[in-house]
């Protein structure tokens, strides 16, 4: 297990330093001038040089490439152009918000995903409907999904909340996380619980849906397959219930396509977390991404795109381990 | 997953959605003591030293005040923070004297030292909008309500930039001394405030919202909201159905034009008059453009009427002459007249079919739609047209890279004040900011120059004379007129709105019918 971590730990560092490299390429060959952007447009072309000189951006590109590489290596994401705090600090001030986002979505995208596989394995009319369904569900893009939701459960319905974090008369409890759900459990104060949970929902449900669809695919034909195997047809001569079965023997011994299929899902579920938000004026890290590309804002495109990387791999590090504490075979990879 | 379990999951549920009830219950629109305005993105910073974008205009034109400001609905420049001001007869020296009785946020009375130490914070801090105190040579305070500024020569636009959305605001200095840290008080003005507007800035939660509360010892009239709750909802298509579910009070930016007609009764529409231009700039740095002849056949393919009609909607209106209207008087009509016969000939006549259109993003579509008919009326013409979204920051990196630019870009600007200067400086002169393909011309540049310090009654001429030389070139086509689009709940009265501050309204004379 030591040595598959070991493994594991070094293609994560190669794989964010390939990301990193990509980032400074990228902001390297967009003909923008961001000096420009921060000094306006009657600034004179001397005043314009000096801000460019200020940032560093008048220096030959392997020079400016070193100290990027050196600044981000130790950490220094350096200032945002937009909002002038550290990209650290603003990172800092808009991750909770994604981190529970993305949360409440896996944890959905692993309920849904099992409970539509359960169904699928249960067999019968009702699942072949349902097979048809997830294979049409998987292909509606998340912003479609995002936007019927208010529109049905918003706008038509007026049950649940189509924009914010929490409702826009509360104050936020003053940390200890930034996740509101348990802040707001610690700080004893239902209103922002309750108003934190409705605003939750929709997004967390658009953002899972896709996932879920996929875990309960790969979920489901790996079941089974499972089901047909010796063990289980010893299980059921031996007077087992069907769903003690599944529930024992069946999803366990299938769960390893699923968590890999999981794991995959999760860069999606990132990657759409930056259109999720936007929609429903969630503030996190998707939403600052968004502002900082409209601005040219580098530091603050390259400190999100490092940490959605980052939380990418650690993910799929994370699933790689789960993997191997679920089936030995694999700790020897 | 057991019965029990399954209630419990269901229980849980039930109380979400009923508390969820509950709290928009609270905190629906319809009370006349909360606003909630949207915004598409955050503002930079709350800072008006630094602050020097559109989204967020109103946190600072609600929170600060300058000397002067411009009239409702109008380019008449009239006192704010100063009662009144005179200019010596040699343009140099301008003596204001200050409203009685204001006091910052803070308690604190406002003092010509005030005034002064703002004027210097804003030099020291040498941010976007310190070119406006350029000229400034010296500051003195005479007395208590007496601030006077002596330039280095005349800058005719002074006044204007005084009374400009971005022109020096005047912030408590007391705060500012105690939070100065080693930036003057940026760090603290991130997320803090001190004016003598009449709203305070009292929480600013980056990402979700800015509170602002009325200020109750506001030395003029007082604002009729308690509190104006601005809402960062970055999806024009969600900010919209807030609206009609009344969860917002107003959207005063970005509204899709094709969606005006189609609002439910519970809304209304104003259109207000701005200064806001749409601009066709023509890459002429490179083939098929660098050939006049080209650029005149260009000309002939763009239909002004159509653009504005079938893009706009009722938005917009056809422009007359280089500088918006209300800049300058006397401007003649532009020589844009339709004829495809030209258009083809000139499309014949290019090197080069393949072009690139591009057009700034806007939320509300509208220049995404002016491209395309654009695009339509080129490629009768004979073009290959390749539509290309951009962002206002690549824009200003064209001019370095000129070959590799668009041929054509679409954007919409507006001057910083309402004086032509303010204007020509950036889109014609040389060098300016908004000059994104590089159009120069000796004769602007001097025309301009002059203009700067010159006399009143020829100010005019030297800037009639610089916009028909850029008409002449065309170099840059003036398509439109775009206007102040604000979709409002309809019991909300009191709406005043500036040309020169696009996208805002004051939030003070607002109030909801019969509060």
């Amino acid at each position: 297990m030591a040595t598959l971590i070991g493994k594991r730990l070094v293609a994560l560092f190669a794989v964010l330093c390939g990301l990193a490299v990509i980032v400074f390429v990228l902001q390297a060959v967009i003909p923008s001038d961001p000096a420009r952007a921060m000094v306006g447009a009657n600034a004179s072309p001397e005043v314009v040089a000096a801000k460019a000189h200020e940032l560093g951006y008048d220096k030959p590109l392997p020079e400016r490439f070193a100290d990027y590489l050196g600044r981000t290596v130790s950490g220094d994401l350096q200032s945002s152009l937009r909002t002038r705090n550290d990209v650290a600090d603003d990172l800092r001030t808009f991750a909770p918000a994604t981190l529970e986002l993305a949360l409440a979505a896996s944890l959905l995208a692993g309920l849904i995903g099992v409970g539509l596989a359960l169904a699928l394995a249960a067999g019968g009319r009702a699942a072949r409907v349902l097979r048809v369904v997830l294979v049409a569900g998987a292909s509606v893009p998340g912003f479609l999904v995002g936007l019927l939701a208010i529109l049905v459960f918003y706008s038509g319905l007026g049950l649940l909340p189509a924009s914010g974090r929490v409702a826009d008369t509360y104050v936020l409890p003053d940390g200890p996380t930034g996740l509101l759900l348990f802040d707001a459990l610690v700080a004893g104060d239902p209103g922002v619980f309750f108003s934190a949970l409705s605003h939750l929902v929709l997004p967390a449900f658009t953002l899972a849906l896709v996932p879920a669809l996929a875990i309960a695919r790969t979920l489901a034909t790996t079941l089974e397959q499972v089901m047909r195997e010796d063990y289980v047809r010893t299980a059921r001569a031996k007077g087992m219930r069907e769903r003690a079965i599944i529930l024992r023997h069946g999803l366990r011994n299938a769960a390893g396509p699923a968590l890999t299929m999981g794991g995959l899902q999760f860069g999606l579920l990132l990657a759409g977390i930056v259109v999720v938000e936007q929609i429903f004026s969630w503030p996190g890290l998707g939403l600052y991404l968004n502002q900082s590309i409209a601005f040219s804002d580098f530091p603050a495109i390259t400190g999100t795109t490092l940490m959605l990387g980052t939380a990418y791999v650690v993910v799929n590090f994370l699933v790689d381990v789960a993997q191997a504490a679920a089936d030995p075979r694999i700790r020897t990879v | 997953m057991t019965r029990r379990t399954l209630s419990a999951v269901l229980l849980a549920l039930a109380i979400t959605v009923a508390g969820c009830g509950s709290t928009e219950k609270a905190s629906s629109t319809g009370s006349s003591d909360v606003l909630r305005i949207p915004y598409l993105a955050d503002m930079s910073v709350p800072d008006p030293d630094v602050f020097y974008d559109i989204e967020g205009d109103s946190v600072i034109l609600n929170q600060y005040e300058g000397l002067l400001r411009y009239a409702p609905s109008s380019t008449r420049i009239v006192g704010s923070l100063a009662k009144s001001w005179t200019v010596s007869p040699d343009r140099l020296t301008y003596r204001f004297t200050l409203q009685p009785d204001v006091t910052f946020h803070s308690g604190a009375p406002l003092t010509s030292q005030a005034v002064k130490d703002a004027f210097q914070r804003r030099l020291d801090v040498n941010q976007a909008p310190s070119y406006m105190l350029a000229g400034v040579k010296s500051m003195s305070t005479p007395d208590d309500l007496t601030f006077v500024v002596k330039l280095k020569s005349p800058v005719n636009p002074f006044e204007a930039y005084m009374a400009s959305s971005w022109g020096p605001k005047v912030i408590g200095p007391a705060a500012i001394k105690a939070n100065a840290g080693k930036d003057f008080g940026q760090t603290w003005l991130r997320n803090h405030g001190d004016g003598t507007g009449p709203y305070k800035l009292t929480q600013f939660d980056r990402g979700r919202q800015y509170t602002l509360t009325r200020n109750d010892q506001y030395w003029s009239t007082k604002a009729n909201f308690k509190t104006v709750l601005i809402k960062i909802t970055p999806d024009i298509g969600t900010q919209r159905l807030e609206l009609q579910n009344g969860g917002l009070d107003a959207i005063v930016k970005s509204f899709p034009a094709s969606e005006l007609a189609s609002l439910p009764d519970s809304l209304v529409v104003q259109r207000k008059d701005a200064n806001l231009r749409l601009l066709l700039y023509v890459n002429t740095n490179k083939a098929p453009f660098d050939d006049p002849a080209v650029r005149a056949g260009l000309r002939s393919t763009i239909d002004v009427e159509q653009l504005v009609e079938q893009a706009y909607a009722g938005t917009a209106t056809k422009s007359v002459g280089a500088y918006p209207e209300a800049l300058l008087a006397g401007q003649p009509d532009l020589p844009y007249a339709v004829d495809p016969a030209k258009a083809k000939a000139a499309g014949d006549k290019a090197k080069t079919k393949k072009i690139t259109l591009a057009y700034t993003a806007d939320e509300s579509g509208v220049q995404r739609r002016v491209g395309e008919l654009l695009q339509a009326k080129l490629k009768e013409a004979g073009f290959d047209v390749t539509l290309r979204e951009v962002q206002l920051p690549d824009t200003y990196g064209y001019i370095k890279r000129l070959e590799q630019a668009p041929d054509l870009l679409l954007q919409t600007n507006t001057p910083d004040a309402a004086h032509p200067d303010t204007w020509a400086r950036i889109v014609f002169y040389s060098t300016g900011g908004l000059n994104f393909f590089g159009f120069a011309d000796k004769g602007v540049d001097t025309a301009l120059d002059d203009a700067l310090d010159a006399p009143e009654a020829e100010v005019n001429k030297l800037h009639l004379e610089a916009g028909q030389r850029v008409i002449d070139s065309d170099s840059i086509f003036f398509l439109g007129n775009v206007k102040d689009v604000f979709v409002l709940q309809k019991d909300l009265e009191g709406v005043e709105s500036v040309p020169t501050y696009p996208w805002t309204i004051s939030y003070a004379p607002l109030k909801r019918g019969g509060s």
